[in-house]
């Protein structure tokens, strides 16, 4: 179940807040839709990301899926461990399988994203 | 566009909760809720079943429908006998396919067809267009009243014999077909699949009874498997998808069918089968794939890519259109690819086992330029990324039943083993060492069960490293000087004499008028009397190609039959192809339905007077039962009478005789074998006949003497010879007390083990035995373990495949002899003992290797030979001269 405090995109990624930086991750409906995960394409420390744009991949046996930006910022910590242990997308795909951690050019961009309530009801239509 | 159509299995996939998509106009599960991955798993480890009834099924029959086939599909289907099924191919006419196929033949006049989902209308219009130019076939769709449903897996052999109520399943052979009744419903078997799995069925049945075999199939354990993992699996094993490795390429052409390595299987030149839609570009892929073979492209344009299976070197997931290179160069496209996961594995060769842990690794089929070769790097462009790739020859193998096998790029090339360099000296005094102990090992500590091993006396062992053991005897029959022998070395009187004595031993052992001694093991006695056969046959008329045998009748391997008899055993070379089947035209004796083990003579009438074999081979390595020598005369001689009858005796060459049976009176032709298994000498082989010098066939003698030499060899090993004419006077001494206890002691253990609980094969009118072996079921597969776990307990037996297995690596026997022990001194009694020790292996009792070793110290002396003080000083003579 999806935390108050997350912001979701319609493409199944979710931002939090954290101090000063956004922490991202997919979704468990994402993870549901995807099936059993067999690969995850991260980008490196220090890298850019812009709103909107990819910044990975992620792969179940069937498809490639991008990984798109909520905000903007430079990316500052990398879930390094994860794509080793994708097992975490299924056990806690809000907690444990965060994929990076961004400083944020702009946390108003936060603001555009829906919240757990609008993220329910979108995907319920799925 | 109708609406999308369902199984009758429909509703139970969504009850299990599938997630359902549409494919090829069907509402299909892509998967369970377990998963892609752990459906892959289950199949390779346990079982899984499969709802492939979407899948087209056509029924041809008619009085044209052969003709039919022959014009619209690639194969041969004048070639497919009742019972078995073929891969073929549905081709275009432009050399690429319309769809691949498997044709089915259950009944004698009833042909099932088998196609993809997504082309079945294809595969329809197509068939209506070309019937109007066949008159009398009938062509039936016959998809919704008939179901399919596979079964693939481990387990799934234990799952269908759990759920039988009639019938036999297919004889353990891919494509082998049978019929079975569960819960009353008749349902066809095929041991076919899209898995790689070797145990593998798939099931037809009336649709109306498909969900209660489903739900059966549940029941005992098999998992329901999706379309997700039916892709997966078939990559790992390499298998086409249409569409994909067939059908269209990412650039819009059409994928030539020779593309496809399986393809090969599927498409047939015979002149039989005739002229077909594609015959002719077909037959120039095959040209230009000739020449790609031999690394000669200069036909390259014909076939300018083919199929391969591609594995990732690093981590990452190639899919369908992405990019091949290599060196930068673009050469091709993957055409099928994914990440998928595998059961890692601990312990080498038949002790290999799944572990609970899995991998995942990133594999593919491309199409790639034809001249790329095995172990070449590659780099496959996906996602905008570069991931370094290689060309292997697969990604699973299926020849070591029950499971299937996993090969990951780093395992095709293991490491040779590195020999440590030690100093000569070193070196020989480790192996002095390592052959004394192995030497006591064997011969005062263990219990020797091997049926095709003997103890020669210390006497013909001693024989056998005299002086001849070194020298050459090369000799000839000249007519110029009447039949003498003329010998082309000097220093020969001595071992000349010795041959002339040994064939006349061995003449008054088999009751025969001609022996020839010079053959060196049991399998080049075959091949000398094989290569006899075809220099007879051809023998009027040298000038042309000479041709090889017809027809041999033999005993299949999978039913004890000698490696020697079969196709791939010595007889490969000398045994034409039946243009019917394009395979050695070999025809197998039939067994009772209630004893694989013996031979169904009244069925082998038929078979005689359909196939006309040239040569009949008698003998098995699996032997439990006299072969019906008398009754195969009578009826070659009734049918054919040119056939030879030969017996090739191997193991049970020292059991010639009353307790046994006297092959040259029952009326063989010629008899073979080996002279160390129930005979007790020196390794060598031996060929007998009973063919007079007026007779016919004594031109085939003529032609073995031949054959034997100069044919096969020059050097005739005169030690083992030597060793060989003194263990023939030991034979024909001692043979009346040997043979009789041979056997008695074979129906013992036979009795002691049953007593002791285990699963004795044969026939228990008998005592099981008629022969020195003595066969145990142990449970499938469990064969190469106990066997392994015997020999640590100073056991030696040998795991054997029983004739309902598919391979040996599952093999489920234990295959013993009791000649060796039985030379040791050992009576019937005395085998109770060593029933109880593999009894006690078995269950997993400690501390038996010593018990072991206790009792074989009672049982030191061999038996059956010359041993008196007055030979004493002259065998001490020898020693001397060693």
């Amino acid at each position: 179940m999806a935390n108050e405090d997350m912001k979701f995109m319609e493409s199944h990624e979710w931002a939090r807040q954290e101090a000063d930086l956004v922490v991202i991750g997919v979704s468990d409906f994402a993870v549901e839709q995807l099936g059993d995960i067999v690969f995850l394409e991260l980008p490196s420390k220090g890298d850019n990301v812009n709103k909107g744009a990819t910044f990975g991949a992620i792969e179940s046996v069937k498809a490639a899926s991008d990984l798109y930006a909520p905000v903007s910022g430079e990316i500052v910590e990398v879930n390094e461990a994860l794509p080793d242990e994708l097992e975490k997308f299924k056990s806690d795909p809000h907690g444990a399988a965060w994929m990076i951690k961004v400083k944020p050019s702009d946390l108003a961009q936060l603001d555009d994203l829906m919240n757990a309530a609008d993220y329910a009801e979108h995907v319920k239509g799925q | 566009m109708e609406r999308t159509l369902r199984t009758k299995l429909h509703d139970r996939h969504v009850e299990l909760g599938a997630k359902m998509v549409e494919f090829g106009g069907w509402h299909m599960p892509i998967q369970y809720p377990t998963g892609i991955v752990q459906e892959h798993l289950a199949t390779r480890k346990e079982a899984g079943i499969f709802d492939v009834s979407h899948m087209g099924r056509f029924i041809i029959r008619g009085k044209n429908a052969l003709p039919f086939m022959q014009h619209v599909l690639s194969n041969n289907s004048a070639g497919l006998e009742v019972y078995e099924s073929q891969y073929t191919i549905i081709p275009n006419g432009a050399g690429g396919a319309i769809d691949d196929s498997y044709l089915y033949r259950f009944y004698e006049d009833e042909y099932l067809l088998v196609v993809n989902a997504a082309n079945r209308e294809k595969d329809w219009d197509h068939f209506q267009q070309v019937l109007p130019q066949f008159s009398e076939v009938e062509l039936i769709d016959q998809t919704k009243e008939l179901s399919m449903v596979s079964l693939q897996g481990p387990k799934s052999k234990d799952i269908l014999l759990g759920l039988m109520e009639k019938g036999e399943l297919p004889d353990p052979m891919r494509n082998e077909l049978g019929m079975v009744t569960i819960q009353g419903s008749e349902v066809l078997v095929g041991r076919t699949g899209y898995t790689g799995e070797p145990i593998c069925f798939e099931l037809f049945i009336k649709t109306k009874d498909v969900v209660a075999l489903w739900d059966l199939l549940m029941d005992q354990g098999a998992a329901p498997i999706g379309l997700g993992a039916r892709d997966t699996l078939r990559l790992e094993a390499g298998l086409p998808l249409y569409g994909h490795e067939f059908g269209i390429d990412a650039e819009g052409k059409e994928i030539p069918m020779l593309a496809v390595s399986l393809a090969r299987f599927a498409i047939s030149f015979s002149e039989l089968k005739g002229d077909f839609m594609g015959r002719e570009p077909l037959m120039r892929q095959f040209e230009a794939l000739k020449g790609i073979r031999n690394r000669d492209y200069s036909l390259i344009k014909d076939l300018p890519r083919l199929v391969m299976p591609v594995a990732l070197t690093a981590k990452g997931v190639a899919r369908a259109g992405d990019k091949v290179y290599r060196n930068d160069k673009h050469v091709g496209y993957i055409t099928s690819g994914t990440m998928i996961p595998f059961w890692q594995s601990e312990g080498e060769g038949l002790a290999a086992r799944f572990i609970d842990e899995k991998g995942m690794r990133g594999i593919c089929l491309a199409l790639l330029d034809s001249d790329l070769l095995e172990d070449e790097p590659v780099e496959v462009e996906s996602r905008g990324r570069k991931l370094p790739g290689v060309v292997v020859p697969y990604h699973l193998r299926s020849e070591a039943p029950p499971y299937a096998r996993a090969i990951g790029f780093d395992q095709l090339h293991p490491a040779e083993e590195v020999i440590p360099d030690k100093e000569t000296k070193q070196k020989v005094l480790t192996l002095l060492d390592k052959a004394r102990e192995n030497t006591y090992w064997r011969q005062k500590e263990c219990i020797n069960l091997i049926p095709s091993e003997m103890t020669p006396s210390a006497m013909a062992r001693m024989l056998s490293i005299m002086d001849p053991a070194d020298r050459y005897a090369e000799h000839k029959q000249v007519k110029a000087f009447c039949e003498a022998e003329v010998f082309y070395y000097q220093g020969t009187d001595f071992i000349g004499e010795v041959e002339s004595l040994l064939v006349d031993e061995l003449r008054k052992y088999f009751g025969c008028t001609e022996v020839e001694p010079r053959l060196i093991s049991g399998q080049m006695a075959n091949t000398a009397v094989f290569s006899a056969m075809v220099d007879y046959i051809n023998r009027t008329d040298r000038k042309v190609e000479q041709r090889r045998m017809s027809h041999v009748m033999n005993h299949h391997i999978i039913r004890g039959g000698h490696l020697s008899a079969q196709p791939m055993g010595a007889l490969r070379d000398f045994v034409a192809r039946d243009p019917k089947t394009e395979k050695p035209a070999v025809v197998n004796f039939p067994v009772m339905a209630d004893n694989p083990y013996r031979i169904d003579v009244a069925a082998c009438g038929e078979i005689i007077e359909e196939f006309k074999p040239e040569l009949m081979i008698l003998g098995k390595s699996m032997i439990l039962h006299k072969e019906p020598v008398a009754e195969m005369r009578a009826l070659i001689d009734e049918i054919y009478p040119q056939c030879v009858l030969m017996y090739d005796m191997a193991h049970v060459l020292g059991l010639v005789g009353p307790y046994y049976q006297q092959p040259f009176a029952e009326g063989a032709n010629i008899v073979t074998g080996s002279t160390h298994k129930t005979f007790f000498g020196t390794q060598r082989g031996v060929v007998a006949c009973n063919y007079k010098e007026e007779d016919l066939g004594y031109e085939l003698w003529e032609a073995l003497e031949r054959r034997a030499f100069p044919g096969s060899v020059s050097n005739h090993h005169l030690g083992t010879l030597l060793g060989l004419l003194l263990a023939s006077y030991e034979m024909n001494c001692f043979k009346d007390d040997y043979q009789k206890q041979v056997v008695a002691n074979a129906k013992a253990f036979a009795r002691a083990l049953r007593d002791c609980g285990l699963e004795v094969a044969g026939d228990p009118a008998f005592d099981y035995t008629e022969t020195h072996q003595v066969i145990v079921d142990v449970g499938y597969s469990q064969g190469p373990d106990i066997a392994r776990r015997l020999e640590d307990s100073n056991i030696v037996v040998n795991y054997q495949a029983s004739p309902q297995e598919e391979g040996f690596t599952a093999a489920g026997s234990l295959r013993m002899g009791v000649s060796e022990m039985t030379r040791f001194g050992m009576k019937e009694k005395d085998f109770e003992q060593p029933a109880q020790f593999i009894r006690d292996v078995v269950d997993g009792k400690k501390g038996v290797k010593e018990e072991v070793a206790a009792f074989r110290r009672r049982f030191l002396d061999l038996k059956y030979c010359f041993s008196e003080k007055e030979f004493d000083q002259a065998v001490q003579k020898l020693h001397e001269l060693i």
